[in-house]
């Protein structure tokens, strides 16, 4: 209702005005859009633009312990950087924990969903357990896993002191540790995964199933065949923010490892906490910080660009 | 719509009650309070018991008297604190005094931000000569007292005295060499048929330099700090090497347990020693208020342990000093000064030594009824402060005056994490060498050192 009478306002001279010239605005025009636009400008400038340029800017100094810039450097953080094997370290493990949490996490959120989309009594109950880690904030979880990782007196520990098994260092041997904060991430991001996907399950047309199984596909093609494609929107957007969450991952290796040991879960938002407000380097964490930024907007233009084609909306 | 109408009323509900309940409570304190009171606000990181602890003596000073109040406010973990101190200093936030801890020493020092509390202890004519001067020393900076020491602790060495007794094991001398504990380690391990582990080390760069002070070695040139801002570290060095080399001979014998690094490490590696899983770890004296509560053994403590073919040079205290920040009115000031004063008489500090493991620094504590009933309790908990008095201070265990000394840990402990791990020790120590070299080059320049 509203567009229609807008439309119908605007003088018809005015229209053919504006595509003589272009984008050309008018002083009411201008009025309006400053009026629109204003705010979210005035906001983003603020909280997102001022601190984006501000961390370019501290990137290219030497900070001193009071945290204020000194001496410019250029680009010699950057360069620094690149060519630490600390930092490629930290880089490699972040991309390998991303993606062992991105495909586990779906993988498993699928099979769960599949296993509980079957019409079968009580079926609800299971829906209900699935899913419940949606309401377990960072902080139980780490707790919780850390009792359960305990070299001493912890679960795994007792399990396999009770079978005569060697004990597990969970937390403090570099490739368990990963695996101790992938498992305890996939597990947090289980529920939603599990919810989402049950939902898009559930509304693929039962008619597409009933003719398959009037043709004799077996569940398998069936669920190759009709249900992946006709969730694969979901599965999309599941997967885009699993693996933005796994590359903000802060809490878990913040309660869990702190990054250890010998930086092997040292994930880059958890190093560019850690040289700031640790350390006190500002200049340091600033140009991760710009690195982390480039490579995220990276993984976001591939992921549009190739994924969404294969989309079936 | 209508779905969501039942569920206005009920939302709006407790909105209201959690405006309430914040604006009430606030609300509250504020008409509580006496109208004239000098509010100090006080910014510390002691965690658990030991914040019930301080905040009896903040509630002490501030029955005390009526002219000031001190609010504690709990910050988190020492390291984050610095730089929320630093980065609110000039702001409505920023504390009128504040809990640093022993290796931000030198950055408080050059940031200009603070008090010295030597100007007040001019002013008032204080008695300092009761407060342990090894103490001081650490915190004082060309014969000027920068800040006060409030909890200070010594690194020792806890043993299950119980479980040795129960395998007939010799327990270690009070001040026992690296090869002592490797022995009582050993038998431990061997004799409860490996149902015990006989002794772990926390991967933490604290223990790591308190080997080299006990060694008599200096991890940064120009006398750690002491005589000149520091321009090299070098911490491949044998006396490191020793150490860990210690700590790999235990690993190869199967009777270390490794329990990492950082908090959770400490509170696991306790639960072990704890439920009799392990039977000797080194810790804070802090510690033993936990230690003895919740211990159905007995508890043994010893020094911290130095090299064989030397002799114990002692080791560096480490805790927290109190700050006066300079961005507040001279009355505040004055109240913050008059807090310190009040964290350091006799009977508060018996009675923090008693409550948290934390040294008593007033020599007048140790004749109080609070600490006499304590030694005659448990007279292990004397150990501590006699391995203090024992120490003569030297540069070697006075602590080191160094900035950037947070991430020399992180870097140390990494050392530390590779060599446990099956890594070699001189190249872990190379690479620390380097890192913390880059470090320290890089950070004078930017504070325009050199």
């Amino acid at each position: 209702m509203l567009k229609t009478s807008t439309t119908d306002v605007v003088p018809e001279k005015n229209v053919q005005a504006k595509q003589r010239h272009g984008f050309r605005l008018t002083a009411k025009d201008k009025y309006f859009a400053s009026i629109f636009l204003g705010p979210s400008i005035l906001i983003l400038g603020l909280f997102v633009f001022y601190p984006m340029f501000k961390t370019l800017y501290i990137s290219m100094f030497l900070t001193n312990t009071l945290g204020k810039t000194t001496v410019y450097v250029g680009f010699q953080n950057y360069a620094k950087l690149i060519t630490s094997p600390d930092f490629i370290s930290s880089m490699w493990v972040t991309f390998i924990y991303v993606l062992a949490v991105t495909v586990l996490t779906i993988a498993l959120g699928l099979l769960l969903a599949n296993l509980s989309s079957q019409k079968l009594p009580g079926i609800s109950i299971f829906r209900t357990l699935y899913s419940v880690t949606m309401g377990v904030s960072v902080a139980v979880a780490a707790i919780f896993w850390l009792f359960i990782f305990n070299p001493s007196t912890g679960f795994f520990a007792l399990l396999s002191n009770w079978l005569n098994l060697p004990v597990v260092n969970w937390l403090t041997s570099p490739t368990n540790a990963m695996w101790a904060v992938i498992i305890t991430t996939v597990w947090m991001h289980l529920g939603f995964t599990f919810l989402i996907l049950l939902g898009a399950i559930e509304s693929v047309p039962s008619t597409l199933y009933e003719a398959a199984d009037v043709e004799g596909a077996s569940p398998r093609y069936q669920f190759f065949h009709i249900t992946i494609p006709m969730i694969s929107p979901t599965l999309f957007f599941v997967s885009t923010i699993t693996i933005i969450d796994a590359f903000k991952s802060f809490g878990l290796i913040d309660l869990i490892t702190k990054g250890g040991p010998t930086n092997a879960t040292n994930m880059l938002v958890y190093r560019i906490y850690k040289d700031a407000f640790y350390s006190g380097n500002y200049a340091k964490s600033s140009a991760e910080a710009i690195i982390l930024t480039v490579i995220i907007a990276f993984f976001t233009l591939l992921q549009f660009k190739f994924l969404e084609k294969k989309v079936n909306y | 719509m209508s779905k969501y109408k039942k569920l206005v009323i009920p939302l709006i509900a407790v909105l209201g009650i959690l405006l309430v309940a914040v604006f009430g409570h606030s609300l509250s304190v504020k008409s509580a309070d006496n109208h004239n009171r000098i509010p100090i606000v006080f910014w510390h990181e002691m965690g658990g018991p030991s914040e019930d602890a301080l905040e009896k003596v903040v509630d002490g000073f501030n029955k005390s008297q009526t002219k000031y109040k001190v609010i504690p406010k709990y910050q988190g973990t020492y390291d984050e604190a610095i730089q929320k101190i630093l980065q609110t200093h000039n702001t409505s936030t920023s504390p009128a005094v504040f809990q640093a801890f022993d290796i931000s020493t030198a950055q408080m020092l050059h940031s200009g931000y603070t008090t010295p509390v030597q100007n007040f202890i001019d002013e008032d004519n204080y008695d300092v000569s009761k407060i342990s001067s090894v103490a001081r020393a650490f915190y004082a900076n060309k014969g000027k007292q920068q800040a006060m020491p409030f909890n200070t602790s010594q690194p020792v060495l806890y043993y299950n005295a119980s479980l040795l007794k129960k395998y007939n094991i010799t327990p270690p001398p009070v001040s026992p060499s690296y090869s002592d504990i490797t022995r009582v380690a050993k038998e431990l391990y061997e004799k409860s048929h490996h149902k015990v582990k006989g002794m772990t080390v926390q991967v933490y760069g604290w223990f790591l330099e308190q080997a080299l002070a006990n060694a008599n070695a200096q991890l940064a040139n120009n006398n750690d700090g002491h005589t000149g801002n520091p321009t090299k570290v070098s911490i491949n060095n044998p006396d490191t090497v020793e150490f860990l080399e210690w700590i790999r001979e235990n690993i190869k014998s199967g009777d270390f347990i490794d329990y990492g690094s950082g908090a959770s490490a400490g509170a696991n590696q306790t639960a072990g020693f704890l439920s009799d899983k392990v039977g000797i770890f080194i810790q804070s004296s802090a510690s033993i208020g936990q230690l003895t509560k919740n211990n159905k053994n007995e508890l043994g403590i010893t020094y911290f342990p130095h090299p064989d073919n030397k002799k114990a040079n002692g080791v560096a205290i480490g805790g927290a000093a109190l700050w006066i920040s300079n961005d507040k009115p001279k009355d505040v000031q004055r109240g913050a000064f008059e807090f310190i004063k009040y964290t350091l008489k006799p009977e508060v500090q018996a009675q923090w030594q008693k409550s948290t493991g934390y040294l008593a620094l007033n020599k007048d504590s140790q004749k109080t009824s609070i600490l006499k009933d304590l030694y005659a309790k448990n007279p292990e908990s004397k150990v501590p402060g006699q391995q203090l008095a024992t120490a003569k201070a030297n540069y070697s265990n006075s602590g080191i005056l160094m900035e950037g000394m947070q991430l020399t840990r992180q870097l140390e402990e990494i050392a530390m994490e590779t060599v446990y791990n099956g890594g070699n020790i001189k190249k872990a120590l190379d690479t620390a060498d380097k890192n913390i070299n880059d470090n320290l080059t890089q950070l004078n320049r930017a504070n325009g050192y050199n």
